[in-house]
């Protein structure tokens, strides 16, 4: 006797259990998620980039401090890079040290260096944000869509087992349905995993630039008179 | 100056461009595979090779059908005169009885006036011509004739039946044994079974040849060949059958009798 095979995609997903229907729901969910936070990073990295590169810029060619905070301060929020807060910081913490009476050389360049230290993190806190994320979607997702395709083929068998004559068309269908989670698990894991470290590389970079920037701008501050 | 609700711009955008990705992956999923079972299915198919066509075997009953279809319309054309004779014989009898000599000159003026008649018309007047004066032997003589026909053509479908009869009784021959062959081909005679060993089996089958059940009707006194065989009809399911909704009415109980020295095909 014939069993009907309607192998179309949603009747694959309409008939698979209540556990692998949960873990294709959990991991379209994480799917998503993961590429809205890939694009989201792509888009913030690319900004950051641009960024701090036209400032490292206007940094080397003009000498007037001044002017430039006041650059930095006025540029709206999103034109604002990492590197000019920091850069404000630090200038900002510098003259409010050397306003004040009796404290000597050293110690202005350690205030100030402590304010852009902590602006630095701040900074990198936020550039580093959902790459945590990323990166779990990338290393766990296949296990999770693993466990649902387990679980599917686990009933599919069981489900051959009351069959007396077993062919391959009693257990294919489950076992499609089952792997139609894998498919999911991978599809969110991979971009992840390359997004992941992708971003991680060039974040690295970007504070790379910002570590050197706070080194030469502290120098720039200790030739001030 | 710090913002810990950082800022992120690009929600809107990354969040299309996310619903957009996964669009296409369903997209690809749902247009890229062939879902349709047809495919799925046909791989595996099974092939049985007969020494006699059963094709021919099946066609042999529509060849009566040519040869039976073919005697009905000379009946019909005889039929239809003689309807139609009643209502012609009075103008056609009376220029008889009025001027017998003028016949002939008559008998061009209606076909001159009536050259739209067909053909029936000219051959009523004819047939009318030899028996003249009588008007109701003509009648009955009809009656008789559509009496005659019906009686023919009951003969002629009595007849039809039974060739059909013929044929089907070929056919279900045919397929019975095919039926027998493709069973025996599936049992493994287990070792110690008498040789005069008899098992009767009442097999029910649905449209189609697929095994409702198989029942042991007389044991062959060897509960191993008895087991055999049942086996043997489950895993030759579908049985072949004849497509035909009628002959397979013969095979919806099929009284099987299997015995361990008929030779293995």
């Amino acid at each position: 006797m014939e069993v009907t095979q309607d192998l179309s995609f949603v009747h694959l997903i309409g008939n698979a259990s209540v556990l692998v229907q949960l873990v294709m729901g959990l991991l379209l969910f994480v799917s998503l998620m993961s590429w809205w936070y890939i694009f989201l990073k792509m888009f913030a990295i690319r900004d950051e980039v641009r960024l701090t590169e036209e400032f490292e810029d206007a940094f080397w060619h003009n000498q007037n401090l001044n002017e430039l905070y006041r650059y930095a301060n006025s540029s709206s929020l999103r034109n604002q890079g990492a590197m000019e807060r920091i850069f404000a910081a630090g200038f900002v913490e510098f003259v409010k040290l050397k306003k004040q009476n009796g404290v000597d050389a050293s110690a202005v360049m350690e205030g100030t260096r402590r304010a852009m230290r902590a602006t630095y993190q701040r900074e990198m806190d936020r550039l580093e944000s959902h790459l945590a994320f990323l990166a779990s979607v990338g290393s766990v997702s296949p296990y999770v869509g693993l466990f649902g395709t387990v679980w599917g083929i686990m009933n599919a068998f069981r489900g051959l087992a009351n069959v007396g004559q077993a062919t391959l068309a009693h257990v294919a269908p489950g076992i499609a349905e089952a792997l139609v989670a894998t498919a999911m698990g991978l599809f969110a894991a991979i971009p992840a995993v390359v997004a992941y470290n992708r971003y991680a590389h060039e974040i690295n970079r970007l504070s790379t630039r910002f570590d050197s920037f706070t080194e030469e701008f502290s120098n720039v501050l200790q030739r001030q008179p | 100056m710090s913002a810990t609700a950082y800022y992120e711009p690009y929600r809107l955008p990354a969040g299309i461009l996310a619903l957009v990705v996964h669009s296409v992956f369903f997209a690809l999923l749902y247009f890229g595979f062939n879902w349709n079972r047809q495919s799925f299915s046909n791989p595996a198919m099974t092939v049985e090779l007969w020494s006699s066509l059963p094709e021919d075997v099946v066609r042999l009953p529509a060849t009566p059908k040519i040869e039976v279809v073919a005697p009905p319309p000379p009946q019909e054309k005889i039929a239809k005169p003689d309807i139609v004779m009643p209502e012609k014989k009075k103008p056609a009898v009376k220029p008889v009885e009025a001027k017998p000599e003028k016949t002939k000159p008559e008998k061009t003026k209606p076909e001159k006036t009536k050259p739209e008649k067909t053909k029936p018309v000219p051959k009523a007047i004819e047939a009318v011509k030899p028996r003249p004066d009588a008007k109701t032997p003509a009648a009955q003589s009809a009656d008789a004739r559509i009496a005659d026909q019906q009686a023919a053509q009951h003969q002629a479908a009595q007849a039809r039946q039974d060739e059909l009869d013929a044929a089907n009784g070929k056919v279900v021959d045919e397929f019975r044994a095919k039926i027998n062959a493709k069973i025996r081909r599936n049992v493994v005679n287990p070792p110690g079974v008498a040789k005069d060993a008899r098992a009767e089996f009442m097999v029910t089958l649905l449209p189609g040849g697929a095994v409702l059940k198989a029942d042991l009707v007389k044991s062959s006194g060897n509960a191993a060949y008895d087991d055999a065989v049942e086996r043997a009809i489950l895993k030759s399911d579908p049985l072949p059958v004849p497509q035909d909704g009628l002959l397979f009415n013969r095979f919806r109980q099929l009284d099987l009798v299997f015995k361990p020295e008929q030779p293995a095909e």
